[in-house]
């Protein structure tokens, strides 16, 4: 029976850029970046939550590449306050050499491009579902 | 802000990677590298017991840092492993005990820097 | 015994899968100015697509992780982000010209202006990569590919074979080339052989078709045998181009000219043979470079990227897919030469290489991913011989291309 997660990781070494997968084993993008939350009683924080997305890359690849990627991100979500996608650690199954995550990926946040391509460009081809 | 304050609130990963890490006399140790956690916090959903902190590792040169020569068990070609491991062996391990305060671009430690140990590989 | 004949098959369809337009550029072009005095370059590129191939097959296959996925992980968002843009722009330099090059080998067998062409062939390449399964896919045009066998014959005809050994195994510099030009030509063979979209391409197929341990032993058969004997056609054309353009002082500026050696020797029949296996090599390669594409550029954001699931699940996939065939065939209506285009690929490929292989390389030494099966001391030595070779090559390609004016 393999262990859940290591007991001892570095986020940066084991975690970060990581493939996610979904429960139907579908892959829902990478780890791009990672919430941590200090408890209110103080104390080391505690890695809440997994962000992925434009939102979350664009703040790791520093000044301009992240600058623009970010501003295709406002333009591609027209909610008012759009942040990474955030992917509460509660729903990670397993973190092997990828995360896996115990919810399907269309209910991420993540895939609001991938929806958006899906319903205007390639779900128009003929063929497409076959 | 002084870690006492920063309670309650959230912190991301990749602000903590950039930083400048100053010790008690305000000299520099080097900048973080990466992040260590233990699986004894509390308990989220399927998940289980949690990642929590236990401290940071800080070095100076900072290519290559995650290939996995010095950490993990990365085992050649070997001028690439003597190579790294030089570039990253003076990497210290700064437990969250010893940080001061986080703000901005900047860890103040509340240790110097010579009292800091040197970063242990994972446990396999 | 069913099991041998499909190995057979595989490493046939390696064979006739390896050549594309810069391997018939390259090795002409090369083979018309140097004669035989560059082989080196191409040995040692198959050497490097061998060793490169194996390695990334056995990693993608022990960590089921192809190789984009590996280089972010390794070298981080940032640093694998500024490989991507390279490697993408690369690889659609090189969808441009094989696109552009099966039009120009239609325009061979039809007469009709390649420009014309390239739309047509811009839909079937990418309505194949729509429609039809990889695993067919690659055996159809790699079997196919096989008629480039015709270079082969041409040269053995020919009753020159003391002469091609004797001036390839003396390493030597033609008086009337000078030594910027000899090593840019270096690079192009190079380059031309170790394509990293063939590495993309072969590390992708290898996690999405699932292979495991078992699988590994045909793998290295493939790459073992089918990799070399492809680079045995790359020197075939090599010297067919020493044999008779060069004596002629005849350059090779259009593929018209790379088929005169096979033309010469065998008249309409080889031709009209080789016109075939030039237009399904490079075919077979715009299929590659196309799926690279999507490949590299979904590993790196995490997209779904498996060809074995319908379209509509792997959207951004076929969308990037579709937006590269769609440029890509822009690009060569705008009167590009396919011949300048194919050229700047190879030598930028061979520029771009050491940011690919590199985390492979390490990936390849690490138990925790390879298990037992880390490289051995021999494929370390090697291995971190062609990393500093790779580098090299890496400092001199653009002062060399600034040089050299790209080898005019």
């Amino acid at each position: 029976m393999t262990d859940v997660a290591k007991r001892v990781i570095d986020a940066g070494l084991n975690l970060l850029d990581r493939q996610i997968i979904d429960k139907d084993g579908m892959m829902s993008g990478n780890v791009d970046d990672l919430e941590l939350t200090v408890p209110e009683e103080g104390g080391p924080p505690v890695i809440t939550a997994i962000l992925a997305g434009p939102g979350a890359l664009a703040r790791r690849l520093g000044a301009r590449s992240g600058a623009w990627l970010e501003s295709l991100h406002v333009r591609l979500h027209p909610s008012e306050q759009p942040g990474p996608a955030r992917i509460a650690f509660g729903v990670v199954k397993r973190v092997a050499d990828h995360v896996e995550i115990t919810v399907s990926r269309s209910d991420l946040d993540v895939s609001r491009f991938e929806k958006w391509v899906r319903k205007h460009v390639i779900g128009k081809i003929p063929g497409a579902r076959a | 802000m002084s870690v006492r304050d920063l309670a309650g609130t959230q912190i991301r990963f990749s602000d903590l990677l950039r930083m400048l890490v100053l010790d008690v006399e305000s000299q520099e140790v080097g900048r973080v590298h990466d992040a260590r956690f233990v699986k004894d916090g509390p308990v989220q959903g399927a998940f289980g017991p949690g990642y929590r902190l236990q401290g940071l590792v800080v070095g100076t040169g900072s290519f290559g840092a995650r290939l996995g020569f010095d950490r993990a068990s990365v085992k050649g070609p070997w001028p690439l492993k003597a190579m790294f491991r030089r570039l990253h062996a003076n990497a210290k391990f700064v437990d969250w005990s010893q940080i001061d305060s986080i703000d901005g671009e900047r860890i103040r430690l509340n240790v110097p820097a010579a009292s800091l140990r040197p970063v242990e590989p994972l446990p396999s | 015994m069913r099991k041998v004949l499909e190995v057979s098959l595989e490493t046939l369809a390696a064979i006739g899968g390896f050549v594309d337009i810069g391997d018939i550029v390259a090795n002409s072009e090369t083979g018309a100015r140097f004669r035989m005095s560059l082989a080196w370059g191409g040995v040692l590129g198959v050497i490097g697509i061998v060793l490169y191939a194996e390695m990334s097959g056995r990693v993608a296959t022990l960590s089921h992780r192809p190789v984009f996925d590996l280089v972010r992980e390794r070298l981080g968002a940032r640093v694998a982000l500024v490989n991507l843009v390279a490697s993408f722009f690369i690889n659609f330099l090189t969808l441009t010209a094989e696109i552009a090059g099966v039009a120009v080998t239609l325009q061979l067998a039809s007469g009709i202006n390649y420009l014309a062409w390239i739309p047509l062939v811009a839909l079937m390449v990418w309505f194949t990569m729509w429609r039809v399964k990889f695993s067919v896919m690659e055996k159809v045009y790699g079997l196919l590919g096989l008629a480039l066998i015709v270079t082969v014959v041409a040269v053995f005809r020919l009753h020159e074979f003391h002469t091609i050994v004797r001036e390839a195994t003396n390493l030597h510099r033609p008086s009337t080339e000078d030594w910027p030009t000899y090593f840019y030509f270096a690079i192009a063979l190079f380059g031309a052989a170790m394509t990293p979209y063939e590495v993309f391409f072969f590390s992708s197929g290898a996690v999405e078709e699932g292979w495991t341990r078992k699988d590994l032993m045909v793998n290295r058969a493939n790459v073992y045998i089918g990799f070399p004997l492809g680079g045995a056609l790359s020197l075939a054309i090599m010297a067919g181009a020493a044999l008779l353009l060069a004596p002629r002082g005849i350059s090779v500026d259009h593929l018209s000219q790379a088929a005169i050696p096979v033309t010469f020797v065998l008249g309409k029949l080889g031709l009209g043979i080789l016109i075939f296996g030039m237009g399904i090599a490079f075919f077979g390669a715009a299929l590659e470079t196309g799926l690279s594409g999507g490949y590299i550029v979904s590993q790196f954001f995490g997209w779904q990227w498996e060809k074995f699931v319908k379209p509509v699940d792997a959207p951004r996939f076929h969308l990037v897919i579709l937006v590269s065939v769609i440029l890509a065939a822009a690009f060569g209506l705008t009167t590009v030469d396919p011949v300048k285009v194919t050229e700047y690929s190879i030598v930028l490929s061979a520029a771009a290489l050491p940011l690919t292989y590199f985390p492979i390389l390490i990936i390849a030494n690490d138990p925790e991913y390879m298990g037992d099966k880390t490289n051995s001391k021999f494929s370390n030595a090697l291995g971190f011989f062609y990393l500093v070779l790779l580098t090299a090559i890496a400092i001199a390609t653009i002062p060399l291309m600034i040089i050299t004016k790209a080898g005019a």
